[in-house]
């Protein structure tokens, strides 16, 4: 996955969205630089899956502008990123191979031999390899997580939106899946993260510190730390920092 | 035709190979039913006159609520938004989902078939393949009717609701139960605008009188034309980019 070293690999300007009246995204900016793991955190209810969705193409913003690798979302741009949303979002009757094999020929894996031996790798790095046979509805919510995990990235996505993919997982799985990711990063991809958990945040390169649909803070996770003047400041006590500091600007 | 349409299609096949009980039902079901009109119909002329009528109307039962139900699988358990994220058109995703049923459909149709000729004893006089064109095209404006009332259902309680609705009406109104020509004026006028009305007479005239489909031009016009309208309207209820 070559990195790409012209511009951002997402930018987000002044982009509002509603459901029906209620504001959900209020005029939000943010950039992410190309080979990072970029972590949208908030609490529930703050648009971070609202986000996702809309740099997906799966929603269309009111107002403002979203470029994923330089273009506006659209089927053509699709090939190149890749999607896991909050549920596993599986075929249940199938095996996991069987859905591995679906995504990735729905993404254009077009020849037999390499598909197969691509299909086959993501299996064995999500570590499913002996469940392979096995019908999606018959796995654990783990195994569900890992199958959904291998089929957003087994087209080699440059850019991969992940949507709360370590809710539900144990603390074990959880290290593990932000292996995958660091590995990914590694490989060139960036990846967009959204989570509630503080653990997650450590794990990111960058953060944005999101509320009421719109970005209270942007930073590394030490950066973010620091801003907060405390010396042993975590990033739950950053964010609570940055809440008040919005909340005394009068905005949310 | 686009490869991703073949690959939907083929998951399809493949969910429903895997799905034994439900391939078994698809296949016993029907046979209960014709079973239950051919041992309750006395009179064998009667019962020359209902069975094709019972071929057309099965297909648009099943693939209403085959395709319904499963879309709207593909809804709830989030692998719709997940293809919507993919590079695959919306019209793949409904043409997929058209080859797939209609591949299940078409086999129906000939196992249905040859239950009412050999065991059942009709007799016929059409061709065979021209009776499967005329169901496929059936079961075309059945898939597309499904996709596109999936949309407007939140579960499966919702969708099965839209069989009185939608598919029991047809089912009075085509000329099943008693001739169209015999039905109050504005009862007629409904049936007319109804497909499965062309659909039970294009069947009858291939099966009963021997026609051929050009002879049936009207009737396979408005199913064609009911089958058109139908995917475009399902394809539009997929759409990407909803604001």
């Amino acid at each position: 996955m070559p990195k790409s070293s012209s511009g951002p690999a997402v930018e987000v300007e002044q982009v509002s969205f509603s459901y029906s009246r209620q504001k959900v995204l209020d005029g939000l900016s943010l950039e992410v630089p190309v080979g990072i793991s970029f972590g949208l955190l908030g609490p529930n209810g703050a648009g971070k899956t609202t986000l996702i969705r809309l740099l997906v193409g799966l929603l269309k913003a009111r107002a403002g502008t979203i470029l994923t690798l330089g273009q506006r979302p659209s089927p053509r741009i699709a090939r190149l990123i890749g999607y896991m949303p909050q549920l596993p979002s599986l075929y249940a009757e199938l095996s996991v191979i069987q859905n591995v094999e679906f995504f990735a020929r729905i993404y254009g894996l077009k020849d037999r031999q390499q598909r197969a031996q691509r299909v086959a790798e993501v299996i064995k790095l999500v570590d499913l390899w002996e469940h392979r046979k096995k019908s999606v509805s018959n796995l654990s919510g783990g195994m569900k997580q890992r199958a959904s995990l291998a089929c957003a990235i087994v087209h080699q996505p440059r850019l991969l939106f992940l949507d709360e993919p370590t809710v539900g997982l144990d603390p074990e799985l959880r290290v593990t899946f932000w292996e995958y990711f660091t590995a990914l990063t590694r490989q060139g991809a960036t990846l967009v993260i959204s989570s509630h958990t503080m653990d997650d945040a450590a794990h990111c390169d960058q953060l944005a510190f999101m509320r009421n649909g719109r970005v209270i803070a942007l930073g590394s996770p030490d950066e973010l730390r620091q801003a907060t003047g405390q010396a042993k400041a975590t990033l739950e006590d950053a964010f609570l920092h940055f809440v008040r500091r919005q909340e005394k600007q009068g905005v949310g | 035709m686009s490869a991703s349409t073949l690959v939907i299609a083929g998951r399809i096949i493949n969910q429903l190979i895997r799905d034994r009980r439900t391939i078994v039902l698809l296949v016993v079901v029907p046979l209960l039913i014709a079973s239950l009109v051919g041992v309750s119909v006395p009179d064998k002329r009667i019962l020359d006159y209902t069975a094709p009528a019972i071929l057309a109307v099965l297909i648009l039962f099943f693939g209403f609520l085959l395709t319904g139900i499963s879309f709207l699988r593909e809804r709830s358990q989030g692998t719709l938004e997940r293809l919507m994220a993919s590079p695959v058109s919306r019209l793949d995703i409904v043409g997929g989902y058209l080859l797939g049923f209609l591949l299940f459909a078409v086999l129906q149709t000939m196992i249905l078939f040859f239950y009412l000729i050999y065991v059942l004893n009709i007799n016929y006089y059409g061709d065979l393949w021209q009776i499967i064109v005329l169901q496929i095209l059936i079961g075309i404006g059945a898939v597309c009717m499904g996709t596109f009332f999936s949309v407007l259902a939140k579960n499966e309680f919702q969708m099965v609701q839209f069989i009185p609705m939608i598919i029991v009406p047809q089912i009075f109104l085509c000329g099943l139960l008693w001739p169209v020509s015999q039905m109050p004026e504005y009862l007629q006028w409904l049936a007319n605008v109804l497909p499965m009305t062309y659909g039970v007479e294009g069947i009858r005239a291939l099966m009963l009188e021997g026609q051929n489909l050009l002879d049936i031009g009207k009737d396979v016009g408005v199913l064609a034309a009911y089958a058109v309208g139908l995917l475009v309207l399902a394809a539009l209820t997929l759409r990407r980019g909803r604001s």
